[in-house]
């Protein structure tokens, strides 16, 4: 690039830029403990805008009690505290809503990391923040650095407290502005020594090691180093923003590794740490699966989850390698994606595994080749960071399956006395033997030791010398007891593991056979409503609980579906539908989102977009299989429902090509037979304009009887148009009074006459025929239209055959002429509009509205038409109108009146 | 001398009604024509001095006529089309139509453009005028020297070389394609920008009034004319 060059700006940045137009102003005070005078310098800024005329609101300020402070809200707008019951204590909490409602320009909310009352839209303040932010509300905030989430760890070793409020890093990365509140440690102890820090019970103990000199200090320099890393990242980001070419970290890469153990959390830590001081270098959090080694328990699992899941929260990306060979891969994802610095753990149980010569430390030390390796050490870490277990209680199917194999060991207990009875000697252990087997068949592995514990200590009371003793008498009794103990939990092991694998096996089956039927369900459902009922019932069924299917309707979601029956959803649950819907998250019970609600909502998440909310009970989904069945069923049904969709959109699309045909059908009917005449009357005009001298006087009549012509059809043609719209736009006035129908159709006639040309009309009334109510200029428009089309289509000499009678309770007029006729396919569609444009062959025989105009007219009046074709030796088409007669009584008294 | 004779291919009788005695009574002889097949009989029968051709017929369409009329017909093709229809005469143009009149037509119009056809196609048969004349605009062709009331006029090579295509085209319109493509190369058929650009300047230096050209016309959609013939412009009545 040449120096003179502008430098292009980086697009990340510009986009981040561009998110945030809309966005609310973030502002952090920040402090390094509590009692340095964050909520007072607030409440002060906050003051002096007041007073320059900005809305300030104050969200929820703590003063505790402290006059300085209170005595800064005076004049201020305080929001109203939202009462929340929790437990049977009254809780007061920030109000959200009503913040959102008012709107103010700048919204103070203090104590960002603050933990909300269960039963608030969210668990965290932050969340509320982020909320407020997005719908572009300014917020200032107070924030201690010690809940920093990336820095939980340093503070814990710092201070020796563990902070549970914690604010993940992003959500202070978002700010703004960051303001260090600061005072000197020995000011901060001087203030607390006067009793005007105001700490929470709970903290009161650890305070007095907390507020220690050397405590504070490190705090402090925790605190300045945030703030100066902010100032660089707006540095840094106002100058890529504007293409400067700057001292940012060019090609620093982190790639931390993760392993199932308790160190997993605390390097995800560091590498977030790490990546700050590189300059915000991207970081990938990773866990190698191998394939040749046992996955993980339950346990390992969750380690690993929670860090992948800290580390999206601390704006980490998350990767899963696979490969059998550890340290192969992980150096082979280094070298291609240019990492530079590796960071590992080291846990307790790892150091133990080194002296078995499984060491991935001295392994990657020796391959890693231009990365720098970091190694986090667990370092008495307490392991009550990992969520509590939750403390598995066997259920009573398994006590049963305990109790019934000791109950199976007894009855062989019996029979095996009953056989030493007969005959002394008898090989009596293989008897036990059985029970254990049987034990392992029927209830699983544990059952089937306990089985082989329990008969190993009857078969050496009951059987061996001494009996009734669990001394063994002979030394041949010891390796037969020894023998048959092993052998007995061999076999119990065995088949116990047999048996729970070929359940489990089948349990897959079977959720594999629920998966397919509900799939073959799913697909089977045409519509988008069919497809919400039965993704519900399959839901109701899987979960053995309760289900509903919500599908946006609006700018809102509305339920459509419940299985197995309707059900009222109560207002957390609306909320929480409402939250999982718009932000694609889960949320309800057991979420972080709306927990109070009674039921879990997932969004589904089809292809292409979001197509709706399901709920269930989540009680009723149990353990990790239940859990991928419902994902797995929800996944299916997002993709059920976006197809239905699709179909919806495909058929609408295809209404929309109908009808664009049938305007272009209508552009080019106006375009030809508008055109059409216009250019034989413009056309006529000027030749008589140029060439009147020269032309003889038959050819200059001809002319003008051209023009005269043309005017005339073009007049039908804009009457015609001219009905349709009336037709159309309901614009028809009916007039209906007693006609004989035969007058119209002579007044029809005589309309037509000058066109007959040739054609010879016959006409077959009869004598007596009553009168109808109809309008007789629509009747008269009508048969004109009919006859119309009967002269364009039959040749000049042929005959046009008018009838007229009286059929039950109706009277029909038929128009029949010799023209060419109709193809048995087409008839019931000659009524359509436009219908002659498709034929280019009929061009200039009108615009294929005359019979539409015709039927549109004959309906109005509560008559039928039809059409039949052909009549006459593969010719000829008839028109036939059935006008009802009105009854008797209304005919007489209308004759009367 | 005998008569010029013009076949007219049209399926609506009322045009022949008055289009025959119109070509009579200017001094030609008009050859009816109501299909395409019948059209085709006639100009492999006797080819006619210039053929009108609508567009809409009842048996081939008009495109496929005037391509297989073009196969043994070298004289003036003109169509008769709709105003709403430019991929049509786009693709008439192209397909080597002469010129194209939009119904209604005043029968002037294409008494007109059918003698500016006939006179091109008579100078093509010898070499193309080497001075043009239109209005006070004269184009030396020999001499590259372009004079507006006996002023010269300055012209960049590009706006002289526009000017001398479509001048030399005498009346018959270029599609934007044709200009760009001979102007600029094949590799910016579709650079429309260019020719609007070049075309406004062309315009600021020859049209006596810019905003009302009356020299190098547009034809929207389609491309540009040089017409020096008063008579022959697309009229408005």
């Amino acid at each position: 690039m040449k120096p003179d060059e502008p430098r292009r700006p980086d697009p990340d940045a510009l986009l981040a830029e561009a998110s945030k137009v809309g966005r609310g102003r973030l502002k952090v005070f920040l402090g390094m403990a509590p009692g340095v005078g964050k909520t007072y310098e607030m409440l002060a800024q906050a003051a002096r805008r007041h007073k320059d005329g900005a809305a300030v609101l104050v969200g929820v300020v703590e003063t505790h009690g402290r006059r300085e402070t209170e005595a800064l809200l005076e004049g201020q707008e305080v929001l109203a505290r939202k009462l929340i019951e929790y437990k049977g204590r009254t809780l007061l909490e920030f109000d959200i809503d009503e913040a959102l409602r008012r709107r103010a320009t700048l919204l103070l909310v203090d104590e960002y990391a603050h933990s909300n009352a269960p039963g608030s839209r969210h668990p965290k303040r932050w969340q509320d923040v982020e909320e407020l932010l997005s719908a572009g509300v300014n917020v200032w905030t107070t924030l201690n650095v010690q809940h920093l989430e990336s820095l939980v760890d340093l503070v814990w070793k710092i201070t020796g407290v563990r902070q549970r409020e914690t604010v993940p890093d992003s959500a202070l990365s978002r700010a703004d502005d960051i303001e260090l509140v600061d005072i000197t440690p020995d000011e901060l102890r001087q203030r607390l020594s006067e009793g005007k820090v105001y700490l929470p019970e709970t903290a009161q103990m650890a305070a007095t090691n907390f507020f220690k000199p050397e405590n504070l200090t490190a705090l402090r320099e925790l605190a300045l180093r945030r703030v100066a890393q902010t100032v660089d990242d707006q540095l840094l980001h106002a100058m890529r923003q504007r293409g400067v070419e700057g001292p940012w970290a060019a090609g620093e890469r982190i790639l931390v590794l993760v392993a199932p153990d308790n160190v997993a959390t605390s390097l995800v830590r560091a590498g977030r740490r790490l990546s700050d001081m590189m300059m915000d270098a991207p970081w990938t959090v990773t866990y190698v699966e191998r394939p040749n080694k046992p996955s993980p328990d339950a346990a390992g699992a969750a380690k690993t989850n929670s860090a992948f899941k800290l580390a999206e929260q601390l704006g980490g990306k998350t990767l899963v390698l696979t490969g059998d060979d550890l340290v192969g891969t992980l150096l082979e994802y280094a070298r291609q994606n240019n990492v530079t610095q590796i960071v590992v753990g080291q846990s307790h149980r790892a150091r133990w595994k080194a002296l078995w010569g499984q060491a991935l430390i001295p392994a990657l030390a020796e391959q890693v080749k231009g990365a720098a390796l970091h190694i986090i050490t667990e370092e008495g870490q307490p392991d009550n960071e990992a969520p509590a277990k939750p403390a598995v209680r066997p259920t009573w199917t398994q006590w049963r399956g305990h109790l019934a194999s000791i109950g199976l060991v007894g009855l062989a207990g019996g029979l095996a006395g009953l056989i030493d009875q007969f005959s002394r000697g008898a090989n009596l252990a293989m008897i036990f033997l059985v029970s254990v087997l049987l034990s392992g068949l029927a209830f699983g592995l544990w059952p089937a030791v306990t089985a082989a514990a329990v008969a190993a200590f009857v078969y050496n009371f009951f059987f061996l010398e001494p009996r009734l003793s669990i001394a063994i008498g002979h030394a041949s009794d010891v390796l037969t007891f020894v023998v048959f103990f092993g052998v007995a939990m061999t076999t119990g092991w065995l088949t116990g593991r047999v048996r729970d694998q070929s359940l489990g096996m089948s349990r897959r089956a079977s959720a594999i056979t629920a998966l397919l039927a509900a799939s073959r369900r799913l697909s089977a459902s045409a519509t988008r409503e069919e497809a919400a009922q039965a993704l519900a019932e399959q839901l109701a069924a899987a979960t053995g609980g309760e289900a509903i299917v919500l599908l946006p309707g609006g700018d809102d979601v509305v339920p459509v579906a419940w299985a197995p029956a309707m059900k009222t959803m109560g207002a957390a649950d609306l909320a929480a539908a409402r939250w999982a819907w718009q932000h694609g998250e889960p949320a309800g019970a057991g979420t972080g989102t709306l927990p109070s609600a009674a039921w879990t909502y997932r969004p589904l998440q089809g292809v292409k977009a979001r197509s709706g909310v399901a709920g269930f009970e989540l009680k009723a989904v149990e353990g990790e299989d239940g859990e991928r069945f419902v994902s797995a069923l929800l996944d299916q049904g997002a993709v059920a429902l976006e197809r239905a969709e699709f179909a919806a959109d495909a058929a609408d699309a295809e209404a929309l090509r109908r009808s664009d045909k049938l305007r272009s059908a209508l552009l080019n009917s106006v375009s030809h037979d508008l055109r059409t005449p216009l250019a034989t009357v413009l056309g006529s005009s000027t030749t008589l304009l140029e060439y009147e001298e020269s032309l003889e006087k038959p050819v200059r009549r001809d002319l003008l009887t051209s023009i005269r012509e043309e005017a005339e059809r073009l007049n039908r043609y804009v009457g015609n148009l001219l009905d349709m719209t009336r037709l159309e736009g309901g614009g028809l006035n009916i007039r209906s009074d007693w006609v004989d129908v035969r007058d119209v159709l002579g007044a029809a006639l005589e309309r037509v006459s000058r066109r007959l040309a040739q054609r010879r009309v016959t006409r077959d009334y009869p004598p007596d025929l009553p009168l109808i109510k109809v309008d007789a200029a629509l009747l008269e428009q009508a048969l004109v239209n009919i006859l119309e089309n009967a002269i364009a289509y039959s040749p000049e000499d042929s005959v046009i055959e008018l009838a007229a009678y009286e059929d039950r309770n109706n009277v029909v007029l038929s128009i029949e002429d010799e023209g060419r006729g109709i193809p048995t396919a087409e008839l019931e569609r000659v009524f359509e509009r436009f219908r002659r444009m498709e034929e280019s062959s009929d061009r200039g025989k009108g615009a294929g509205l005359g019979l539409a105009i015709s039927k549109g007219f004959v309906e109005a009046m509560g008559g039928r038409i039809a059409a039949a074709s052909p009549i006459h030796e593969g010719r000829g088409t008839r028109i036939l109108i059935s006008l009802r007669k009105e009854p008797a009584a209304a005919n007489l008294a209308a004759a009367n009146a | 001398m005998h008569k010029l004779r013009i076949l007219v291919v049209d399926d609506e009788p009322q045009m022949h009604r008055f289009l025959g005695p119109a070509l009579n009574a200017a001094g030609y002889e008009p050859i009816r024509a109501d299909t395409g097949r019948q059209a085709l009989a006639e100009i492999a029968r006797r080819p006619p001095d210039a053929v009108v051709l609508d567009l809409g017929l009842p048996d081939i369409d008009g495109q496929e006529v005037l391509q297989k009329a073009r196969a043994f017909f070298n004289g003036p093709i003109i169509i008769l089309s709709a105003r709403d229809r430019e991929m049509e005469k786009i693709e008439a143009l192209d397909g080597g139509a002469d010129d194209y009149v939009e119904k209604p037509f005043r029968v002037g119009e294409l008494l007109a453009r059918l003698r500016v056809s006939m006179r091109r196609q008579a100078h093509q048969a010898d070499a193309p005028p080497p001075v043009v004349h239109a209005g006070d605009l004269t184009i030396d062709i020999p001499r590259r020297l372009v004079t507006r009331a006996g002023e010269p006029v300055r012209l960049s090579p590009k706006e002289y070389e526009l000017l001398v295509k479509l001048a030399e085209a005498d009346g018959k319109v270029l599609t934007h394609k044709d200009l760009l493509v001979s102007l600029w190369g094949p590799a910016h058929a579709e650079d429309m920008q260019y020719l609007r650009v070049f075309i406004g300047q062309l315009r600021q230096k020859i049209e006596p009034d810019p905003s009302a050209p009356r020299l190098v016309l547009t034809q929207p959609g389609i491309g540009y004319r040089f017409m020096a013939d008063d008579a022959a412009r697309p009229g408005t009545g």
